[in-house]
């Protein structure tokens, strides 16, 4: 585990480097939180709507800015160039494994994100006048559905960065996979305001995990059993798409040597 | 007739920030802002008349290509100001970009992604060119550049000699009064240089006013009748070419290979002034003397005296010599003006 | 006008090589542009109004935000490489040639995503116009074209002025620029939900509001300053100038490369 760790390691030093880019990256989140809070807060002065009171929403916002934030540190760009520059090659003759190599660097860039999370959560908190935890047991429940965040989203974007070995643009599969993730996460809006069938989807796609999942848990909308059963899910994808991506490598790779690079 | 190109106490001031690295450097230059001031151009005075061709030399970080971009509008100078035709850089720009053409040789004005023909289309009509003109320069161009293969070639799929010989044709394209050409045979093979080489004379013969900076000083003989040297941002000579040549290129050496071994000691004595060297086969001599002391004829004749020659060939410093020199600061020039 | 389209064509030809590309690009912000109206939608399933504004009206923002964005990736998609051009000296020849240095450098790049998010934005306007109990007049309608015009002006120079800031930073990506963009997407729904200082930043400092707000209040003649709409066309002509001015006096402090 040395070279992973070294390269983890590598990242979480230089990282401060690129503090503007990571920023940057965030300030997109940070914008989604504030209109979605003002909007909220006026929808939600009088009554709860769909069951959502206000306070509630301003966790599952909070919650959903810190899940934003996570995984955000863009270094999938920097894959997508390596891979259309064929630069990629050179990741091959390595002697670590590629996809481990990727995981430990999202791993090194996540002390900056979560600090950054830190403050804006506890300024946002202070502004809006306090925030309510969970009891115990729920408690526990999210802590380990947002750890799981963390692997799910660094597989949902290296598995839509592996793209790039087959298509000449990053942007395009990139702006594809940022919508679908926010609408089907429910990080635009609660996947229960759904229509049915799309909310039923959603919730056992892989990206109810990304911030569904831990959401309702911390606002207590779920109970411990069925937050059980959504972490479970999250976890099974977690362990789908690791297993599932390496497919897909292999098949890239593939791909690479019959075009000669 | 004024000059076409005029320049008076020109000065070009860069301010760099002073920053320690790191996050800690950048918070503390964000604090107390601390910049260094770097003269790249020092109270420059420079006028060419129409038609010339100045050749602009010196060693690297000179000041050279600041001293061309301030001259083309690119940069506004600190002090100082630049006329072209009477005109002003920045408040005439439209009607200066018409009179003047510009090359960087480290840098294509090309469009990547196009074929040549097309950037070149591009350009005509940016410059408003008719049909008819732009169709007789474009096959002016193509005699002496050869840009028959080049033209339906993707500007990002050119060698370098035929990106050259395409921005070189590029920056003439419109017919400019006035052509800088910085470093515009960097990279190339000898080939392409003597072709770019035939090309710059064709410009002058059709009376184009030329200022040229390069390293390869092969590219000036030849070509230039005037040299400006700058050194750390300031002009240290303007004058005429053939002069500095008469002036500071006086030294010939004289090689010799003769029968029998020579008697260096007799040689010195029958050319008094002279700097003798011993060859590597005793047979072998090395005569340095300078041509208004001692002509070579006359050296010939007093070694004929002393041994049977077997062959003998006289060498010229070359140009490039002198201004080695001066850069190593072996010749100062005293006054600004040879 | 004429070179300005042979600048922009000389890339479109070089885009259209990736055909697979493009058809990715264009579907990707088709569906982001879907995935907010989804939002929208599943919201206002729910809600009659946000703050009194209806789900057309915000679909009219969100339109007119999509709209202008779209005209500034197909049309000047090159302001976001000011600080690139800046940073490696690119700007030089666009110094010497008899054209102005601004629309060499917007056209410098096309964006083809900008065709979807014409169209969409487009269509989401004329859904919400359909929709909507205008009372249409020539008048009306002139004025419409024209605040269109305006919200598009203003966003541009909101864009060109940011970009211009590469002058005075040193880094060869937009990264200023990017930021305000990220703050203009408040702009898509109604200012009136918004606490006063952020009202006062999105109707004055960064006038995004204009982009949106503003003129859709007026048009649909809802909310309580209708009339602000109206002053977009002087909005924009004062966002035009103070553009111009920030690249111009940025031009005078290029610095090229290599010293």
């Amino acid at each position: 585990m040395g070279a992973y760790t070294a390269q983890a390691r590598g990242v979480a030093l230089g990282i401060l480097e690129y503090r503007v880019n990571v920023l940057l990256g965030i300030v997109a989140t940070l914008m989604q939180l504030v209109a979605l809070l003002a909007v909220w807060q006026v929808l939600l002065a009088d009554s709860p709507v769909q069951g959502f009171t206000w306070p509630q929403m301003q966790a599952y916002l909070l919650v959903t800015f810190a899940c934003g934030a996570l995984v955000s540190t863009n270094s999938d760009f920097r894959m997508a160039f390596r891979i259309q520059s064929g630069l990629v090659a050179l990741d091959l003759v390595k002697p670590v494994d590629y996809q481990r190599s990727r995981f430990a660097e999202a791993l090194g860039g996540l002390w900056l994100e979560v600090v950054l999370i830190l403050i804006v959560v506890t300024s946002a908190a202070a502004l809006l006048g306090g925030l309510t935890v969970p009891a115990g047991p729920a408690l526990a429940l999210f802590a380990i559905s947002m750890l799981l965040v963390v692997p799910l989203k660094f597989l949902i974007v290296y598995v839509g960065t592996l793209a790039c070995f087959w298509t000449q643009s990053y942007m395009g599969v990139q702006w594809a996979r940022i919508a679908v993730m926010s609408l089907l996460s429910g990080a635009l809006i609660p996947l229960a305001y759904l229509p049915g069938w799309l909310g039923t989807i959603a919730q056992w796609s892989p990206f109810a995990g990304l911030t569904s999942t831990p959401a309702l848990i911390y606002i207590g909308r779920v109970g411990f059993g069925d937050g059980m059963m959504l972490v479970a899910v999250e976890l099974g994808w977690v362990i789908v798409l690791w297993f599932g991506a390496r497919l897909l490598w292999r098949a890239a790779v593939r791909q690479l040597t019959v075009n000669g690079g | 007739m004024p000059p076409i190109v005029e320049a008076r106490d020109l000065t070009k001031v860069f301010r760099r920030p002073e920053k320690d690295p790191g996050l800690a450097g950048s918070l503390k230059h964000l604090v107390r802002r601390r910049f260094t001031d770097k003269v790249a151009v020092d109270h420059i005075d420079l006028s060419i008349e129409a038609g010339e061709a100045v050749a602009y030399v010196g060693p690297n970080g000179a000041g050279k290509s600041t001293t061309v971009k301030l001259l083309s509008g690119i940069l506004v100078p600190t002090t100082g100001e630049v006329r072209i035709d009477g005109l002003h850089p920045q408040h005439d720009r439209t009607a200066i970009a018409h009179r003047i053409g510009v090359l960087f040789g480290q840098r294509t004005q090309l469009w990547w992604d196009l074929p040549v023909r097309e950037s070149f289309a591009v350009l005509r009509d940016i410059y408003g060119l008719d049909a008819a003109t732009y169709r007789k320069r474009l096959a002016r161009f193509d005699e002496v550049l050869d840009l028959g293969e080049i033209l339906p070639t993707l500007g990002r799929k050119l060698s370098l000699g035929q990106r050259m010989r395409a921005d070189l044709a590029a920056a003439m394209l419109h017919g400019p009064r006035v052509v800088y050409l910085d470093e515009p045979t960097i990279g190339l093979d000898l080939q392409v240089k003597d072709k770019v080489r035939e090309f710059f004379r064709t410009l002058r013969d059709e009376g184009t006013t030329v200022m040229l900076t390069s390293h390869d000083l092969a590219d000036i003989e030849g070509f230039c009748r005037r040299l400006v040297i700058i050194d750390e941002g300031r002009i240290i000579f303007d004058g005429d070419l053939g002069a500095v040549k008469d002036q500071y290129a006086r030294e010939r050496i004289l090689h010799v290979e003769t029968e029998q071994p020579v008697p260096v000691e007799a040689v010195r004595l029958a050319l008094p002034g002279a700097v003798i060297t011993e060859g590597e086969t005793p047979n072998q001599i090395s005569v340095r003397f300078d041509r208004f002391v001692l002509t070579a004829g006359h050296a010939v004749t007093a070694l004929a005296g002393l041994a049977t020659l077997v062959d003998f060939r006289v060498d010229e410093p070359s140009i490039e010599d002198v201004i080695r020199r001066v850069y190593s600061g072996e010749i100062l020039f005293d006054a600004k003006s040879a | 006008m004429r070179i300005y389209c042979r600048l922009l064509g000389a890339h479109l030809r070089a885009l259209l090589e990736y055909e697979a590309d493009f058809w990715i690009l264009a579907a990707a912000t088709v569906l982001m542009q879907v995935v907010n109206i989804v939002f929208l939608a599943a919201l206002f399933a729910k809600v009659p109004s946000l703050n009194g504004w209806t789900f057309w009206a915000v679909v009219m923002m969100f339109g007119a935000v999509a709209l202008a964005e779209g005209v500034g990736s197909l049309f000047f998609e090159g302001m976001w490489r000011l600080a690139w051009q800046i940073n490696m000296g690119e700007l030089d020849y666009f110094l010497v040639r008899p054209y102005p240095v601004v629309l060499q450098s917007s056209s410098a790049l096309i964006g083809i995503n900008g065709l979807s998010n014409i169209v969409v934005g487009g269509a989401m306007i004329g859904a919400a116009i359909a929709h909507s109990e205008i009372a249409w007049s020539p008048w009306r309608v002139a004025v419409g074209v024209l605040l269109l015009i305006s919200a598009i002006v203003i966003k541009l120079s909101i864009n060109l002025a940011t970009n211009s800031v590469s002058f005075w930073l040193s880094s060869p990506s937009p990264i200023f620029a990017f930021a305000v963009h990220q703050v203009g997407d408040l702009a898509r729904f109604p200012l009136s939900i918004y606490p006063a200082a952020l009202k006062a930043g999105l109707g004055i400092v960064l006038p995004f509001a204009f982009v949106s707000f503003f003129p859709v209040a007026y048009l649909l003649d809802e909310g309580s300053n209708r009339w602000i709409g109206l002053l977009t066309p002087l909005v924009a002509v004062y966002c035009a100038a103070v553009a111009l001015t920030v690249f111009k006096r940025g031009l005078r402090r290029y610095e090229s490369a290599g010293n």
